[in-house]
């Protein structure tokens, strides 16, 4: 199912621990968490809701910082990175598949995909238009390039948000319940393309609940308050959830 | 950029109601600001053409003469070598007007008033003909001795008519009382506040009045191709006039008939040229521009503020709309100066668009009502010099007005741009708008 992993991880986690203030209330919502996801993986963060799931990706995403421990992604402490460098770390390393899509409404499915290679800043507009056109093709909605997400079914919407996802060639994709907002056929859809792009070296990293993206997973990381209980291969986790 | 560019005209269309409210409110204080300037910059026209042609050139080299250290005369001697030096040392001159000067009593059978009374050559002012409107007489008999002409006010309040004799009285140059008797030969329209104590004689009445010779004369009025040099050449001449042997007044912002009773303290004799600009002998006017400006800074300042708060308004309601898109492009990318930039497009596209078709509308409505004819009412002629309401288009002040509304728009832009800008990825994304 999934790629062999190399040596090198991409993700490496070391006793990371996530505070959140709420009010004059300190809630963890991540506690000594260490982990590693190498090049090639197709992983899934499970977990009931409230586990510490998305925390775990957003942290991973560089979209938050741990409060304490270490979180190192493409190899740079992300603990140590500023703002900006941040942001260019998830523009360059990463990619984002939300369970929303969170595509943007005014711009179409081509330019929508355009936009990170527009935010690097290194290619023209015909190796772009090249690159966005490939990855419609392989998501399988070239001919929609020209229709704005309102115009799109969520299984189309979720595939551009794929191709958006893979345009910069990252490290790693993380993807936030991405089937959560699908029916099961367009889910599994999603599920196979997803699959498809792992078997050909595209990294992911899931965070969900849904036991038919755990059944696709190579390895599963499963938290529970905020803990990792367990690592384990997809038929384990079936086998104990059964 | 043409990509931000797109997301910002898109988002604008999307959101149509909001923006046709705004823009159009943004449209409209660019048309009033076009309006207000244009009627301004009419006013100003119309009261420096008018006052510029009765009372004042643009720039004024006249003086005082003082046989005594307590008498005080208004006037030059030899004043055709003085003209020869001033059009010499006038850079932009474009004409010459020569005036008398005099301040005496008119009386009449029934009453009498005190009245600033000017000497003028009338077949070389061409412009005096064309300003005044004469309601009876014939403003051309002022080439005849001993005529005169006064506004209707004054005829009023002295009751004279066409024909009728008053009494023009004065000190003269030695400080002996002298009189004369004139004709009413034309009465005018008011033209301004001042006009009720203007009167208008023959140059050489003036000079019987004060026992002039042909030599003296009240003072030159230079009339320059650009009237908002006035400042600076009358500070030229002022420096040139010393040069050449004269003894120069200090400048005073005040009108040569306010000047008599300063002049005849003052410890000299002989001749002074006193260097004075339109500003200088018409303060009523330079008060009413000053006024009239502070009024469209005051009017303008408020609306500014009203468009900056809904720019704002605006800008804070498409931000919390669109957080979780903010959110998930921070995410995949995008740095705060391009979150930054993203929004001020939006606000500064509204902000031109609006403010353009604002600029434009406002032009044709200012051709508009000067086509209209529209009349003042009697308060507002008086103050304003003018019948009707006159705009003067003026392209630059127009594109200037456009850049000003765009620009204090797109500034108002920018603080909840740079609140979007500083939202926290993670809590963007996972907003509730």
């Amino acid at each position: 199912m999934a790629t062999t992993p190399s040596s090198q991880p991409i993700v490496h986690l070391s006793n990371v621990d996530k505070d959140y203030k709420l009010g004059a209330v300190t809630v963890t919502a991540l506690r000594q968490v260490s982990l590693e996801i190498a090049p090639g993986e197709f992983t899934v963060i499970a977990g009931p809701s409230g586990s510490g799931k998305t925390t775990l990706l957003n942290l991973i995403g560089c979209v938050d910082v741990a409060t304490r421990g270490q979180v190192i992604v493409a190899g740079q402490d992300t603990g140590k990175l500023a703002e900006g460098d941040l942001t260019r770390l998830r523009l360059n390393a990463l990619g984002f598949i939300f369970q929303s899509f969170n595509l943007v409404g005014v711009l179409d499915a081509f330019q929508n995909v355009e936009f990170p290679l527009l935010l690097q800043k290194k290619m023209n507009a015909a190796q772009r238009k090249e690159r966005v056109m490939d990855l419609l093709n392989r998501v399988g909605i070239a001919e929609y390039a020209h229709h704005r997400p309102g115009e799109l079914s969520g299984g189309q919407r979720q595939r551009v948000a794929i191709a958006r996802a893979l345009v910069t060639l990252p490290r790693i994709v993380l993807a936030d319940e991405p089937t959560a907002n699908l029916d099961s056929v367009t889910g599994n859809q999603i599920l196979d393309l997803m699959q498809e792009l792992n078997r050909e070296g595209t990294t992911f990293l899931f965070s969900t609940h849904d036991p038919k993206v755990v059944s696709r997973a190579g390895r599963v990381v499963r938290l529970v308050d905020g803990r990792i209980v367990a690592e384990e291969t997809a038929e384990q986790y079936q086998t104990r959830q059964a | 950029m043409f990509t931000l560019l797109q997301i910002a005209a898109r988002n604008l269309a999307r959101n149509r109601k909001r923006t046709l409210l705004l823009g159009g409110a943004i449209a409209i204080v660019t048309v009033l600001l076009v309006l207000l300037t244009a009627l301004f910059n009419g006013t100003q026209a119309s009261m420096l053409r008018n006052a510029t042609t009765l009372s004042t050139g643009h720039v004024n080299v006249a003086g005082f003469y003082k046989i005594t250290s307590g008498t005080a005369a208004p006037v030059v001697t030899n004043y055709k070598k003085l003209r020869e030096i001033v059009e010499k040392e006038t850079p932009g001159l474009q004409s010459v007007v020569v005036r008398g000067r005099g301040f005496g009593k008119l009386v009449s059978d029934v009453s009498s008033q005190m009245a600033v009374v000017s000497g003028i050559d009338i077949e070389q002012e061409a412009n005096f003909k064309n300003i005044l409107e004469i309601v009876h007489g014939d403003v051309t008999k002022l080439s005849e001795p001993h005529a005169i002409l006064i506004f209707e006010q004054t005829a009023e309040r002295l009751e004279l008519k066409i024909g009728d004799n008053v009494t023009l009285s004065s000190q003269t140059f030695r400080g002996a009382a002298n009189s004369i008797d004139c004709k009413v030969v034309a009465i005018a329209k008011p033209l301004g506040m001042f006009s009720s104590f203007f009167s208008y004689v023959p140059m050489t009445t003036l000079r019987e009045l004060y026992g002039f010779d042909p030599a003296t004369a009240g003072g030159i009025q230079l009339y320059l191709k650009d009237w908002e040099q006035a400042e600076a050449v009358a500070a030229r001449l002022r420096v040139e006039l010393v040069k050449s042997g004269y003894r120069v007044m200090d400048h005073t912002e005040k009108p040569y008939w306010q000047k008599f009773d300063i002049v005849k303290r003052e410890d000299w004799t002989g001749q002074k040229i006193d260097v004075t600009t339109w500003m200088d002998e018409d303060p009523f006017m330079r008060w009413t521009l000053v006024g009239f400006r502070a009024i469209i800074v005051i009017v303008f300042m408020v609306l500014l503020a009203i468009i900056i708060i809904g720019v704002m308004n605006t800008l804070w309601m498409a931000i919390r709309e669109r957080t979780r898109e903010v959110g998930a492009l921070r995410a995949i990318g995008m740095q705060r100066h391009t979150v930054l930039a993203m929004f001020v497009t939006e606000g500064a596209l509204l902000a031109l668009i609006s403010s353009t078709a604002g600029a434009i509308l406002g032009v044709l409505a200012a051709y508009g009502l000067n086509a209209a004819h529209l009349k003042m009412i009697k308060g507002f002629q008086m103050v304003l010099m003018s019948e009707t309401v006159t705009l003067l288009v003026n392209v630059p002040t127009v594109l200037l007005s456009l850049v000003v509304i765009a620009g204090v728009t797109t500034l108002g832009s920018i603080l909840p741009a740079w609140r979007a800008a500083r939202l926290q990825p993670v809590e963007a994304m996972h907003s509730s708008n």
